[in-house]
């Protein structure tokens, strides 16, 4: 039986929520459960309310959890923010401190009665986050205290917290080590003998499976890819691709160079790649616009450049630890004028790792940029997934090596005979590397001939836009056509569409609503289409697939961009769309009340 | 032994007659004949603008980048392998201005490579609007009524964060120039060489008559190079007497010595293991 447990942590940024979420996460794992964890926080350091929202569950799980069956209130607002959503059954650990007393120590903030007025909970289990951890021997462990309190909620064996605490603290020494054991204690003990009503088979499991956001996993991907040189410049939600990979430097021959701006960052991936070593850079839609002349020159010097952008809501600063899908028609057509390059959008930490494997291939193979799109909703999820670590022995890097380069004997002979831009039915020039051999590479921005000399000639510039733009057909056939999944062939049918980072929340409503009694009463139908490899659209083979379904788009942008995406590419008009543009992520019920809203 | 003509090439030369970037070129493919470096062996980075075209019109590997950006190219390509013999030809337009905040941090980084700025104090290319190295005042079809931002210091802002090889040439003075450019080729770090350019075209008061009146060679009259307060002071002056020359050349530790993965190989000749990379993860 499918059990599911949503738990919310909410207080000020600096309480240390998220430790608490991840030492919860981190005892899920060890039993072989299921783990599908948010971070929810403003752009400050301390201060303002934050909160961890971890959805626990016996079977896989692709979507974020949204009520919360137990609700852990470190401060006021906390409380006052969910008490009028609760569920009846819903369990609140309220930290609650009498203020009267005379303690140096108390926390402003805590709860009291009064905070629960107007919950729809009358389930509460108070207890004194400091107290117990003065008592436990140190304010520090207030987070520990929490974590025992709801692990005992839980129904957790307490050893089981207490070997992770031993492994967490190893390296601190053991009094650190005691100190947490007994501060989990505290809080263990203070819940009594309160049981949340659903509860877990625990017992301590070993899987192959691994907790992972997609950040780490994009970072990986590049490191499996033989990615070898990192420029960036610092952009939530990006810059965690980028911190993903710093601790393997000094393990794996890698460089990490935090540039001046962005500019600089696309221009050094650029320049690294041309020299012949795979770079990537990462940044969020600030930093893509002023990538964007780099995104130009490295088209029109074919020069392969990998980046990620992880998207936030803009425009301009937007709101900075938030998520949205609002750069998919800004990424497709930025620059100027127009030039073949990839679009990849993984739904998922594993589809992550893959695409951005796929990305650098594609890259270096038609000699394009190619952008893979991430999210902060994607990026910084941890959620639990099989491990999907498969690094191949050799990577192909479709570059003219020394034996190739004498092989072929006119290039041997002279230096001038080697065409960087030589014309050919692929569009694809064989490209060597710089200073390799003793022929002589040479790149311009400018318009040029196959030489890669400046040249204004009318006939040559149709000759090479067309060159670069011959590579579009086979680049479509590179990109995997959209999953298209409903249960039969019925009338009154819609399709929910998305790309990218809403994958798991759509097919959790699209689950949700084959059982739906409101559907099945007015006999509606539904399936789900999601988009991973998106561009460059291999029309002709995606119209016959959608012509006569019904898309809802469900989409976080305001104007509605892959629905117009596909407009634009196959004629096919949308039927409706879900747009979700308030910086918080899908979850399934929305999508579910919002599909059944809109065909009424 | 190579010589100059072998970086000649036949691609149609586009500058006007008489720019002072003939002789700057010139002066190169000499630096490069003396140091025995092969067109094959040299990879030129360079920026838009007249000055950016110099790898145009001759032999060598070629990275012709978009404006302002030729030096973040460069310590891309840098990084990726420091056995590269990087040489980036920018315009005061390209380096000082659109490029400004990538000459402040190649400094900063100590890449090892040599930047040659063709100094000609107007946008050449643009047709003759003012640069930021333009003189206070100076009357151009766009600027009107005169330029009115003070002019940039290269050397003195070069020399104020903390560059180890910075010079001035002329290219009037080609035997000095051609000294200058291969100093800095030997130089171990990020070396400047700001060369005065006339623009016979746009700038007509800093002619070559102009310069030649003023300019005087800071070693002919004794200047230590390893003397960074009298560098600067150098720096700083500028009007009747333009001094040129080595201002400075200090001991220092390039960018990819201060890299741990760099010290005993370049980054694009360590081998790719997938298994190795797997087993880290
Ligand atoms: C992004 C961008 N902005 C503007 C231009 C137009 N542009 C070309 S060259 C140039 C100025 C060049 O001046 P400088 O670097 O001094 O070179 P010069 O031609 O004088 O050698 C400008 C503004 C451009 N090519 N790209
Ligand atoms: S415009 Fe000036 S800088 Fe450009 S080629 Fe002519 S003289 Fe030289
Ligand atoms: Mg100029």
């Amino acid at each position: 039986m499918r059990t599911n447990i949503t738990v919310k942590i909410g207080g000020e940024a600096g309480q240390g929520i998220q430790t608490i979420g991840s030492l919860l996460a981190e005892v899920c794992h060890s039993a072989g459960l299921f783990t599908f964890s948010i971070d929810d926080f403003e752009s400050r350091i301390r201060g303002g309310h934050s909160f961890n929202l971890l959805r626990i569950s016996n079977e896989q799980l692709i979507a974020p959890g949204h009520i919360p069956d137990i609700l852990v209130a470190i401060d006021q607002r906390t409380m006052n923010l969910n008490k009028a959503t609760l569920l009846p059954d819903s369990l609140v650990i309220l930290n609650a401190e009498n203020k009267s007393d005379s303690n140096a120590d108390i926390d402003e903030n805590s709860c009291s009665e009064a905070d629960l007025e107007g919950c729809k909970s009358d389930n509460v289990l108070r207890i004194s986050l400091n107290r117990l951890a003065k008592e436990a021997g140190g304010l520090i462990t207030a987070n520990t205290v929490a974590a025992g309190c709801i692990f005992a909620v839980l129904g957790t064996p307490f050893d089981m917290l207490k070997e992770l605490l031993v492994k967490k603290f190893k390296a601190k020494g053991e009094s650190v080590i005691n100190l947490n054991i007994t501060a989990a204690q505290k809080g263990y003990e203070a819940a009594g003998t309160v049981r949340y009503h659903k509860q877990f088979d625990w017992k301590p499991t070993k899987t192959d499976r691994i907790v992972i956001s997609g950040a780490k996993a994009a970072g990986l991907g590049a490191l499996a890819s033989d990615c070898r040189f990192f420029p960036f410049y610092p952009m939530s939600p990006a810059t965690g691709v980028i911190a993903s990979v710093v601790p393997y430097s000094g393990k794996l021959p890698i460089v990490v160079e935090q540039a001046e701006d962005e500019i600089a960052a696309v221009n050094m991936a650029i320049g690294a790649s041309f020299a012949g070593v795979r770079s990537m850079t990462s940044t969020s839609g600030g930093g893509f616009c002023l990538m964007t002349e780099g995104l130009g020159i490295a088209a029109m010097t074919e020069t392969p450049l990998v980046i990620v952008d992880s998207q936030r809501p803009g425009p301009a600063t937007g709101l900075p630890t938030r998520t949205a899908q609002p750069d998919l028609l800004f990424v497709i057509n930025a620059s100027q004028d127009d030039f073949p390059r990839f679009v990849l959008a993984p739904g998922t930490p594993s589809e992550t790792f893959e695409s951005v494997k796929k990305a650098f291939y594609l890259s270096e193979k038609y000699q394009v940029p190619a952008i893979i799109m991430l999210d902060q909703f994607l990026a910084t999820s941890q959620v639990t997934q099989q491990n999907f670590f498969k690094v191949d022995k050799d990577v192909e890097r479709f570059i003219l090596n020394e034996d190739n380069l004498k092989a072929s004997d006119s290039l041997s002979q002279s230096p001038d005979t080697y065409k960087r831009y030589s014309i050919t039915d692929s569009g694809i020039s064989p490209r060597a590397l710089p200073c390799m051999g003793n022929i002589m590479v040479r790149v311009t921005g400018n318009e040029h001939n196959e030489k890669g000399e400046i040249s204004e000639d009318a006939k040559n510039k149709v000759n090479m836009s067309n060159k670069r733009n011959s590579k579009l057909a086979a680049m479509k056939k590179e990109m995997e056509l959209p999953e298209i999944i409903y249960p039969k062939e019925a009338d009154n049918q819609f399709f929910l569409t998305g790309w990218g980072s809403s994958k798991g929340p759509i097919i959790e409503a699209y689950e949700i609503l084959k059982l739906d009694e409101r559907a099945k009463e007015r006999g509606i139908n539904f399936g789900y289409i999601i988009f991973k490899d998106i561009w460059p659209m291999d029309a002709e083979s995606l119209k016959p697939l959608i012509a006569n379904k019904k898309l809802i788009m469900v989409e976080q942008n305001s104007n509605c961009q892959m629905g117009k995406l596909i407009t634009q590419e196959t004629g096919i008009i949308y039927h409706a769309s879900i747009l979700k543009i308030d910086g918080r992520p899908f979850y399934a019920q929305y999508i579910v009340d919002k599909a059944l809203e809109t065909i009424s | 032994m190579v010589e100059p003509k072998d970086y000649d090439n036949d691609f149609e030369n586009k500058w006007c007659p008489g720019c002072g970037n003939f002789l700057i070129q010139k002066a190169m493919k000499q630096t490069f004949a003396e140091l025995n470096i092969p067109p094959e062996k040299i990879l030129f980075v360079s920026g838009i603008g007249q000055g950016g075209k110099t790898p145009h019109f001759m032999k060598g590997n070629l990275f012709h980048c978009l404006h302002g950006r030729a030096l973040a190219v460069a310590t891309g390509a840098k990084i990726a392998n420091h056995d590269l013999n990087i040489v980036v030809n920018s315009g005061d337009g390209d380096c000082y201005g659109e490029g400004g905040n990538h000459f402040l941090a190649a400094i900063r980084r100590n890449i090892d490579i040599t930047l040659l700025v063709h100094n000609n104090q107007v946008y050449g290319l643009t047709k003759g609007q003012a640069s930021p190295t333009s003189a206070l005042g100076m009357v151009t079809k766009l600027q009107k009524h005169g330029v009115t931002s003070s002019p940039f210091n290269p050397l003195a802002t070069a020399l104020g964060s903390g560059a180890g090889f910075a010079a001035r040439g002329f290219s009037g003075e080609p035997e000095q120039l051609k000294e200058l450019i291969k100093q800095a080729m030997n130089y171990r770090g990020f070396a400047l060489v700001d060369i005065l350019q006339p623009c016979v075209s746009f700038n007509k008061i800093n002619t070559h008559q102009w310069y030649k009146d003023r300019v005087y060679d800071i070693q002919s009259i004794g200047h230590d190079p390893s003397d960074l307060a009298k560098a600067i002071m150098l720096s700083l002056e500028w009007g009747e007497r333009i001094p040129t020359g080595l201002f400075y050349q200090k001991e220092s530790t390039p960018f990819h010595s201060r890299i741990g993965v760099l010290q005993d190989r370049t980054l694009i000749s360590y081998p790719f293991d997938g298994e190795k990379t797997a087993a880290v993860f």
